[in-house]
C-alpha cells in the first residue's frame, strides 16, 4: 500500500531525496538544525523536530495509587518516558541498630513535642532540629531509593544484568535530592513509646539517657518518664523505568513525589507483651507523610548548530568575546538552542545539559534546591536566569498535574 | 583493569623518576601540546613560560603558592568570610613512572589527598562494541580509599566525564577509537557517606584530572579550575569552606570555569535565590581566574590579583614548576 | 550479606515487614475472606495493549480486571492489607538484533526470556537480583513462545523479550496459614499473563509466528460448598489464589489455537485423586489441561483484538 502511493511522488523527485524518517536517521544532527533554523524567507518560528517550541515540555500526566501492594505508588508519564514508583514502608527496630545507645547518647534527645512546634513554626528550624533530622535520616538510611532501568525500556540495557552506570547514577541523585531537600520529615517515620510508670531499677537503666535532655530535665522523671524511639519506618522507594525515551531524571523524580505524596503509613505502636511493634491495617488510623514542599526538577539540553565547533576550532573564543558575539547576533540566526525537556533523539545530539530544581514556598517565591549544568561552554548566567525562570512556570504545571492525581 | 594495576603498583616512585621519562621519545615529543590555548598549538618548550624562572626553585615553594590576599568586595550585597586556613594547596606531577600521567592533589580545607592516573590514548578491547569511530571514549574511575566503588562514585565519575569529554581533544590523530582513561584514587580525607552530595570532593577530583591529563600530555581545547562554595545559614558566603562548614551551609556550589573564562561547571545544591547563585558566582570566579566578573550593568571589572592567589594560576605554576624540573637541562645551557 | 555497591542500601541491619493486629488474631474472620463471584468457567477480563513503550521493537501491557473483593475494597477503603491482588505486567520486545560480538554462530533467531518482578510486585518485598522462581518464569516462558515463532527466517540474530512484573497474584489468602496444599499457584497466574503478553508484543515487532500463542490456567480446587468430608473437587478456570481455600492442583498451558496446539504445559499438584463431578469421566490431569486450554482460548480473543489494533496502528507507517 505505502509503497504504491509513494512510487508516482519519487519520480517527480530527484532520485536521492530521502523521505524525512530517514533524513532523521541518517543526518540526524543535520534535521535538527534545519528544523530549528527554518529558512528566513518563510516565517516560520524555530520548532523542534518533536513538533515542540524549544522551551516546551512533553505532555505530562500523573496516576498515583494504582498499585495493591504499596504503601504509595505512582505512574508518571512524560511523553513516551514513563516510569513507575512503589514506596514500600518496612520496620527498623532501634533494638537492630547496633550503634543505636551510643548514638541517642550523644546526640541530644529534646522532647519530640516541642520538635513538631519548630516545625509548625514553618521552615525555621533550628539546627539542631537539622542536625537530628540528618542524623536519624542519613545516618540510618530510612529512605533507599532505587532506579532500575533493566526493564527493557530501551535497547542497549541489558535485562538481568547489574545496573548501568546511568542507573546508579539516577538513583544516587535521587537519593541526594531526597536529603538535600529534607523531603521527608524524620518525625513522620519515627514510631514512639511511652512507657508507663517505672519502677526504680527500670529508671536507672534510663537515668543516663535522661540527663542528656535538656528539656525534660525540669519534669520530673518520676512522673513522666521519657519518651523513647522504639523502630522507625523504612521507605523503599523503587523507581521502575518503564519506557526511555530521554528526560529520565525528570520522570523519575516526578514519581517519587507523586508517590510520596501517596504513601501513608499504618498507625504502629509499641506492643509490650510481644515486644515488637504492631500496626493496625484501619485506613482511618493511618497518616499520610506531610513532606516538605514541593521540588519540581526540569531538565533542558543545549543543542548547537555547529557541533564539531569544540574539537575543530583550535582556539575557543573567550567567554566575553563569545557573549558579545552573541548580542552581536541577537534578531538573527541562533547559534545554539536550549532545549526544555529532551526526548530520546534530542539527548543523542547534544552534549551540554542543565538541570534545575525549583519549588516556591507559600509566598510564590522561587527557591532553588539544585542547579547542575554541564557538558560544554555555551550556558552562561543570563542562560541561567532564564532556564530557573522556566523551571518556574513549569513548577506550576507539574504542581497542578500532581494535585489531580 | 591494567591502569588500576598500574597506580597501584607504581605508589612509592618518586619524582625522581620524571628524569628518566624525559629522554624517551614520547615524552618530549608530547610534552609540546601542553597549554593548548596558553603558549599557542604546540608550542616549542623553551617558549613556555619558563624563562624568568630559575631551576634553583625546589618543590617546597608549592605549598605556599596558593596564599591569596584578603580582598574587600564592597560591591556586593552579601558578607564574605574567608576560611582560617590560608594554606594553599599542594600538588605534584608525574608521581607515577608506569601511568601516561598522573598527579597528586592535596586540598588543606576538606583534606581531601587525591592520586591520579591517566592512560592515554589507550586500547580499551574489552570495550570494543562502545568505542566510537570518530572521537576518543573518556572513562573515569574513582576509588574511594577505604572501600569499593558505589553508586556515588558512578555519579561523580559521570560528572567528571561529561565535562572532559567536551575539553579533550578526542579527534586528534591517534585518539578516535581509543580511551583516554582516568583514574582517580582518594588516599587521604574523610569517607563519603551514602548519599553525599560529592561537591567537596568534586574540586579536587577536577583539579588532579587536570593535572594528570596535563601530564600525560592529552590534548585538551582549554583547561580548567574549579571552587567550592558554601552559603551559611546567615547568608554568609564562604569559600573553600571546610568540611564542617560545607555541612552545616545553606547551600553548597561547585563551579568550574575554563581558562578563558566560560562556565563549564555548575553543581549547586542545597535552598537558595539566583541572586545568592549570582554572587557565588562571581566569587568563585574571582578565586579560579583571579578577575573579577563584570558586573551585571558592566561598569566593574576587578583588577587581577595575578596568577599566584588563584586556582588557575595554581595548576599553571605546578606544571611550570615540573617542566622547569624535567627541563633543567635544556634551560641550564642556553 | 554484603552490601551491593550498585544500588542504594537499606540500613544494614535489615528491616521487618510491618505485623498487622489483624495478622495476630489467629483466624479471621470468615467473612473478610475474599470469595470468587465469578462461575467456574467465567474469566477475569484482561486489558492488553501494544505499542506503550515507542523505544522497544514491540512492547504491550496487560492488565487483569480486579477480583470482587479487590474492587470493593478499592472502592470503599477501610483496611490496609489488599484482600487480593490483580496482574500488571509490561513486556518488551527488542530485536531482531545481531547477536554480540562473543556468540557463537547460530542459523535461528536466538530467543532470551526475562521475567522480574518490581521490588514492590508482591505481598512480600522482592530483591533486586532474580531469584529461582523468576528465572524459572523465563524458562517457562521461553518454551512457550519458542515453537511459535519461525526462527530459521533471522539467522545469527538475537530477540531479547523481558516481562517486569509491577503487581503479582498471590499465591493464597494473606489470612490463611501455609499449609501442606500450598505452592506458589500465583506464578502460575502469572506465567499465563506472561505468555499473552509476549505474544501481543511479539506480533507488535513484526516477528513472523506461526499463531498467536496464548496463556490459560485451570485448577482443581476442594469444593467448600459442598459439606462432605471426602470432599469433592472442582474445576475452576482462570482462578485467583487468594479466592481459593485449598487448590489442590492447577495447570497452565500456552496454546496455538489456530493450530491446536500446546507449546508449553505445567502441572503442579495431586490431580490424581481429584473426584470431579458426577458425569465427569475424564482423569483428573486431562480435565485440568482442557480447561487450561479453555481458559488460553478466552484469553485469545483478547489478544486477537489487541493484536488487530497493533497492525492498524502500523499500517500508516513505514
Amino acid at each position: 500500500m505505502a509503497t504504491s502511493a509513494a512510487a508516482p511522488a519519487s519520480s517527480s523527485r530527484p532520485a536521492l531525496s530521502l523521505p524525512p524518517s530517514q533524513f532523521a536517521r541518517l543526518q540526524p544532527h543535520a534535521y535538527l538544525l534545519a528544523h530549528l533554523s527554518p529558512p528566513s524567507t518563510n516565517n516560520q518560528p524555530s520548532i523542534r523536530a518533536n513538533g515542540r517550541a524549544p522551551t516546551q515540555f512533553r505532555v505530562t500526566s500523573a496516576n498515583a495509587g494504582s498499585l495493591t501492594h504499596t504503601n504509595g505508588s505512582a505512574v508518571v508519564r512524560i511523553g513516551d518516558t514513563a516510569a513507575v514508583c512503589g514506596v514500600r514502608a518496612e520496620l527498623l527496630h532501634t533494638e537492630d541498630i547496633a550503634s543505636w545507645s551510643v548514638s541517642q547518647a550523644t546526640s541530644s534527645n529534646k522532647s519530640p513535642r516541642s520538635a513538631d512546634q519548630t516545625e509548625e513554626l514553618g521552615e525555621q528550624d533550628d539546627n539542631e532540629t537539622i542536625e537530628r533530622e540528618r542524623a536519624h535520616i542519613e545516618d540510618l538510611n530510612l529512605l533507599v531509593p532505587n532506579l532500575s532501568l533493566s526493564t527493557g525500556c530501551a535497547p542497549g540495557f541489558i535485562p538481568g544484568s547489574a545496573p548501568s552506570s546511568l542507573a546508579q547514577s539516577l538513583s544516587h541523585q535521587i537519593l541526594s535530592l531526597l536529603h538535600s531537600t529534607r523531603l521527608v520529615r524524620a518525625d513522620d517515620l519515627r514510631i514512639w513509646y511511652q512507657p508507663p510508670s517505672m519502677g526504680p531499677e527500670e529508671l536507672e537503666r534510663h537515668n543516663d539517657e535522661e540527663q542528656m535532655d535538656v528539656d525534660t530535665a525540669q519534669n520530673d522523671p518520676v512522673e513522666e518518664s521519657p519518651r523513647e524511639i522504639k523502630a522507625f519506618w523504612v521507605l523503599y522507594i523503587d523507581i521502575m523505568i518503564i519506557s526511555l525515551a530521554g528526560n529520565a531524571f525528570d520522570a523519575a523524580w516526578a514519581a517519587v513525589l507523586a508517590a510520596l505524596r501517596d504513601t501513608k503509613l499504618p498507625k504502629a505502636w509499641w506492643d509490650v507483651d510481644n515486644e515488637t511493634v504492631v500496626c493496625s491495617d484501619s485506613i482511618s488510623d493511618a497518616r499520610k507523610l506531610s513532606l516538605r514542599g514541593l521540588p519540581v526538577a526540569s531538565s533542558f539540553a543545549v543543542f548547537e548548530a555547529d557541533a564539531a565547533a569544540g574539537w575543530r576550532a583550535a582556539v575557543i573564543p573567550e567567554a566575553a568575546e563569545m557573549k558579545a558575539q552573541r548580542l552581536a547576533r541577537k534578531g538573527g540566526v541562533s547559534e545554539r538552542w536550549l532545549l526544555a525537556d529532551p526526548d530520546g533523539y534530542e539527548e543523542g545530539l547534544t552534549q551540554e545539559r542543565a538541570c534545575v530544581v525549583v519549588d516556591k514556598d507559600t509566598d510564590g517565591k522561587v527557591i532553588i534546591l539544585k542547579m547542575e549544568k554541564n557538558g560544554g561552554w555555551t550556558i552562561d548566567t543570563e542562560d541561567l536566569q532564564q532556564l530557573v525562570d522556566l523551571s518556574s512556570q513549569r513548577w506550576e504545571e507539574m504542581k497542578r498535574i500532581l494535585d489531580e492525581c | 583493569m591494567s591502569e588500576e594495576a598500574k597506580l597501584s603498583h607504581t605508589l612509592v616512585v618518586s619524582d625522581l623518576s620524571a628524569k628518566q621519562r624525559m629522554w624517551g621519545p614520547r615524552s618530549t615529543k608530547n610534552r609540546e601540546s601542553f597549554f593548548h590555548d596558553a603558549a599557542g598549538p604546540y608550542a616549542s618548550p623553551s617558549s613556555l613560560r619558563t624563562t624568568s624562572k630559575t631551576d634553583t626553585r625546589s618543590p617546597s615553594r608549592q605549598s605556599n603558592s596558593g596564599q591569596r590576599k584578603p580582598t574587600t568586595w564592597l560591591s556586593f550585597p552579601l558578607e564574605f568570610s574567608f576560611s582560617t586556613t590560608m594554606v594553599g594547596p599542594t600538588a605534584s606531577l608525574s608521581n607515577l613512572s608506569r601511568a601516561d600521567g598522573s598527579a597528586s592533589f592535596k586540598c588543606p580545607t576538606t583534606g581531601y589527598k587525591i592520586l591520579g592516573s591517566v592512560n592515554a590514548p589507550v586500547e580499551l578491547p574489552g570495550r570494543r562494541d562502545a568505542l566510537k569511530p570518530e572521537e576518543a571514549t573518556v572513562e573515569v574511575f574513582i576509588k574511594p580509599g577505604n572501600t569499593t566503588a558505589g553508586v556515588g562514585e558512578r555519579y561523580a565519575e559521570g560528572i567528571i566525564r561529561t565535562m572532559l569529554q567536551k575539553l579533550i581533544l578526542g579527534r586528534e590523530r591517534g585518539f578516535p577509537r581509543r580511551g583516554v582513561v582516568i583514574t582517580l584514587a582518594i588516599v587521604g580525607g574523610g569517607a563519603i557517606a551514602r548519599g553525599d552530595s560529592y561537591l567537596t570532593l568534586l574540586p579536587s577530583l577536577l583539579h588532579t584530572s587536570l593535572l594528570a591529563l596535563l601530564s600525560g600530555a592529552v590534548p585538551m581545547s582549554m583547561t580548567y579550575s574549579a571552587a567550592l562554595m558554601a552559603v551559611s545559614k546567615s547568608n554568609v558566603i564562604v569559600s573553600n569552606p571546610t568540611l564542617v562548614e560545607a555541612k552545616a551551609a545553606s547551600s553548597l556550589h561547585v563551579l568550574a570555569f575554563s581558562s578563558k573564562g566560560h562556565l563549564l561547571l555548575n553543581e549547586s545544591q542545597g535552598r537558595f535565590d539566583f541572586d545568592t547563585w549570582k554572587t557565588v558566582q562571581q566569587r568563585a570566579h574571582a578565586l579560579c581566574r583571579g578577575v573579577e566578573l563584570p558586573e551585571v550593568d558592566g561598569d566593574i571589572a576587578m583588577e587581577a590579583q595575578g596568577d599566584s592567589g588563584t586556582a588557575e594560576g595554581f595548576v599553571r605554576e605546578t606544571v611550570e614548576d615540573h617542566l622547569c624540573r624535567d627541563y633543567a637541562w635544556k634551560i641550564n645551557t642556553e | 550479606m554484603t552490601a551491593d555497591r550498585r544500588r542504594v542500601n537499606g540500613p544494614p541491619s535489615g528491616t521487618r515487614p510491618a505485623v498487622f493486629t489483624a495478622d495476630l488474631q489467629s483466624g479471621a474472620s470468615a467473612t473478610d475472606r475474599a470469595q470468587r463471584q465469578r462461575q467456574p468457567s467465567e474469566l477475569r477480563k484482561i486489558f492488553l495493549k501494544t505499542g506503550l513503550i515507542p523505544t522497544a521493537s514491540g512492547s504491550s501491557y496487560l492488565e487483569f480486571e480486579p477480583s470482587a473483593s479487590l474492587a470493593a475494597a478499592r472502592a470503599n477503603p477501610k483496611s490496609l492489607i489488599p484482600p487480593s491482588s490483580a496482574l500488571k505486567l509490561a513486556c518488551t520486545v527488542h530485536g531482531p538484533k545481531p547477536l554480540p560480538r562473543s556468540a557463537a554462530f547460530s542459523p535461528n533467531i536466538v530467543l532470551t526470556t526475562h521475567v522480574k518482578y518490581a521490588p514492590f510486585a508482591a505481598r512480600q518485598r522482592k530483591g533486586h537480583i532474580r531469584d529461582s522462581g523468576e528465572r524459572d518464569l523465563g524458562v517457562h516462558l521461553e518454551t512457550a513462545l519458542r515453537g511459535a515463532i519461525i526462527a530459521e527466517r533471522w539467522p545469527k540474530s538475537g530477540l531479547d523479550i523481558t516481562v517486569t512484573i509491577l503487581e503479582a497474584e498471590d499465591d493464597r489468602w494473606w489470612g490463611s496459614a501455609p499449609d501442606s496444599h500450598d505452592a506458589s499457584w500465583g506464578m502460575m497466574n502469572v506465567l499465563a499473563g506472561c505468555i499473552t503478553a509476549a505474544s501481543a508484543a511479539i506480533v507488535d515487532a513484526h516477528i513472523d509466528c506461526l499463531d498467536l500463542v496464548a496463556g490459560g490456567v485451570a485448577a482443581l480446587v476442594a469444593d467448600e460448598s459442598g459439606n462432605s468430608a471426602t470432599g469433592t473437587t472442582k474445576l475452576m478456570l482462570d482462578t485467583d489464589p487468594a479466592e481459593h481455600r485449598s487448590i489442590l492442583s492447577a495447570c497452565v498451558v500456552g496454546y496455538m489455537p489456530a493450530r491446536d496446539e500446546i507449546t508449553e504445559l505445567w502441572l503442579k499438584g495431586d490431580s490424581s485423586k481429584a473426584s470431579l463431578e458426577e458425569g465427569d469421566d475424564r482423569s483428573g490431569h486431562d480435565a485440568l489441561i482442557d480447561g487450561a486450554v479453555d481458559a488460553a482460548r478466552g484469553a485469545h480473543t483478547v489478544l486477537a483484538e489487541a493484536v488487530r489494533e497493533s497492525l492498524l496502528r502500523n499500517v500508516g507507517q513505514p
